[in-house]
């Protein structure tokens, strides 16, 4: 279970996220929408431990993570897919992904193998290319490499912003099959994404944020709440 | 004099000579890119921890340790040093926005610290080590110091290893990661602070081991770092700040440039040759000859 309860970060002395409550079941997938610059890169960032909260708490499965770095973050079962994908340059797909090994402690070197290896049999292109480095990628293969990278981790909660962004229709669709690939597998999502129609394919509930906080919630499946949340944020 | 025995006499061993103190300078240098290359901390005391090297060398030698076990030993205990520096000195000051500046400063404080105790406890009388391996060898005809050989062999050796540390191992792929964007290394449960500490401990144990294989050819003073600190510091922005092959190719380049210009110019004319290359490299390649350490 996720749970965020009144939580305030700031970037500087700009208050950034002022009062986000979330609650979350494994298997669920939340959608985050809103305008660019309200706050939803800043609120994954702050579960994240990339930004500090100021305030409020943010526990998973009943542990607190507001306040730890983000390594611990990591181990205590969170994974980041941030915005811009941030694949490492000078290292390999390989090199990549045995980063996201890092996530689980204590794993035994045979089974990291078959992890990796599991995640060559789901993502060809990455086999494929485990040797060439991660930024010669194409953007969608990049994305998929991102993705990846954290599966191999088997998170609680998987931190997604922007996955679609840049990508063409195809591509889209194989990383929201991603998605719902973890969320089978149990995994609680918050997905920040601009594509309300594909992320709304894919998540049981919503958020809208606007300066910071949430404005409304809704049911994805709900027409009613759909509408709404349409008009929220057009443009 | 013929062209041949120019060759044999002059050239060629002005050449080995360029090349083992290539070979010197690169492993003080090796340590100081890779501490810029991952904290992006400019390490004015890397010169006074080689010093420290070359003393302990010099002191547990005296106490009757061999030279063999020395370059285990005090690479050693020259970790624990460098964690220490790393927590109570740069760590304290590298969330700062000043971070450049301020270590910086730090280190260079304790360098003059460092150098200040190493006269009170040693003197500041210049001490020579022994020779471990004496006599000389004949190849091709021309006579060369086995201990000089010894270096530019056990040098290259040591520049293999931490290459491959750093570049085909998990370990290295983490420092790459994180000297390119902490954030998201540690995101992926890289240990950021574990991984900063333990490469400036790994870079000032360089520098240690640096000063045990570098003190019977240039002597033990307390004020040794500084010779090749302004050496080691043209060759990490020559080859790319934080480039370990960059470290190399600048290192043994920058070494025979001075051997070789000697014989054509006077000698007084090579230091500001090799400083006006970093000059030229700070204003029209900053970036250097290779890339910065975990970047393409």
């Amino acid at each position: 279970m996720l749970q965020i309860s009144a939580l305030h970060s700031h970037y500087g002395l700009s208050h950034v996220i002022q009062g986000i409550d979330i609650e979350a079941a494994p298997g669920e997938v939340i959608g985050i929408f809103g305008r660019n610059g309200v706050g939803k890169t800043t609120l994954l960032k702050t579960i994240a431990g990339w930004v500090k909260p100021s305030q409020g708490a943010i526990r998973l499965g009943g542990a607190a993570l507001d306040g730890l770095t983000p390594d611990r973050i990591c181990h205590a079962g969170v994974g980041f897919v941030p915005e811009d994908r941030r694949i490492f340059p000078g290292l390999t797909v390989e090199e990549n992904l045995s980063l996201g090994l890092l996530q689980v402690k204590g794993r035994s070197s045979r089974d990291e193998k078959r992890a990796v290896e599991g995640i060559y049999d789901r993502f060809h292109k990455l086999g494929e290319r485990r040797h060439q480095l991660g930024t010669t990628l194409s953007g969608g293969e990049q994305q998929m490499l991102a993705m990846a990278r954290v599966m191999v981790g088997k998170p609680r909660l998987v931190l997604i912003d922007e996955p679609s962004e840049g990508l063409a229709p195809m591509i889209v669709a194989e990383i929201f099959a991603i998605v719902r690939e973890l969320r089978e597998q149990g995994a609680i999502i918050l997905l920040v994404e601009q594509n309300i129609h594909e992320a709304l394919s894919v998540a049981d509930r919503f958020h809208v944020v606007e300066r910071g906080q949430i404005v409304f919630s809704g049911e994805a499946e709900n027409a009613g709440d759909r509408e709404r949340l349409l008009k929220l944020i057009a443009v | 004099m013929t062209p041949i025995d120019y060759l044999q006499f002059v050239l060629a061993p002005q050449v080995v000579n360029g090349l083992a103190l290539g070979v010197a300078v690169v492993l003080v240098a090796l340590g100081l890119t890779i501490i810029f290359g991952m904290l992006d901390v400019i390490n004015m005391s890397h010169g006074e921890f080689y010093a420290i090297g070359a003393y302990a060398a010099l002191a547990l030698a005296a106490a009757g340790i061999g030279f063999w076990f020395l370059l285990v030993l005090v690479p050693i205990l020259m970790i624990p040093l460098g964690m220490a520096a790393e927590r109570l000195l740069i760590r304290p000051v590298f969330g700062s926005k000043d971070r450049h500046v301020t270590t910086l400063l730090v280190t260079f404080g304790l360098g003059l610290i460092v150098e200040d105790v190493l006269k009170i406890i040693f003197g500041a009388n210049t001490q020579r080590p022994p020779t471990p391996i004496s006599g000389a060898s004949e190849i091709f005809g021309i006579i060369l110091p086995n201990y000089r050989l010894f270096l530019i062999l056990v040098g290259a050796a040591i520049v293999l290893a931490v290459a491959y540390v750093v570049y085909r191992t998990r370990l290295g792929a983490m420092v790459r990661a994180a000297a390119f964007d902490r954030n998201m290394a540690a995101s992926l449960g890289v240990p950021v602070s574990l991984v900063y500490a333990g490469t400036f401990a790994f870079g000032v144990g360089l520098a240690g081991l640096a000063g045990v294989l570098l003190a019977p050819i240039y002597s033990v003073f307390p004020t040794m770092g500084r010779d090749f600190i302004l050496l080691a510091f043209t060759v990490v922005i020559v080859g790319g700040m934080g480039s370990i092959w960059g470290a190399v190719v600048a290192g043994l380049l920058l070494t025979q440039v001075q051997a070789l210009a000697s014989l054509v110019i006077s000698p007084v004319w090579t230091d500001p040759i090799v400083f006006g290359t970093m000059v030229a490299f700070l204003v029209f390649r900053p970036q250097g000859l290779f890339g910065r350490l975990g970047h393409a």
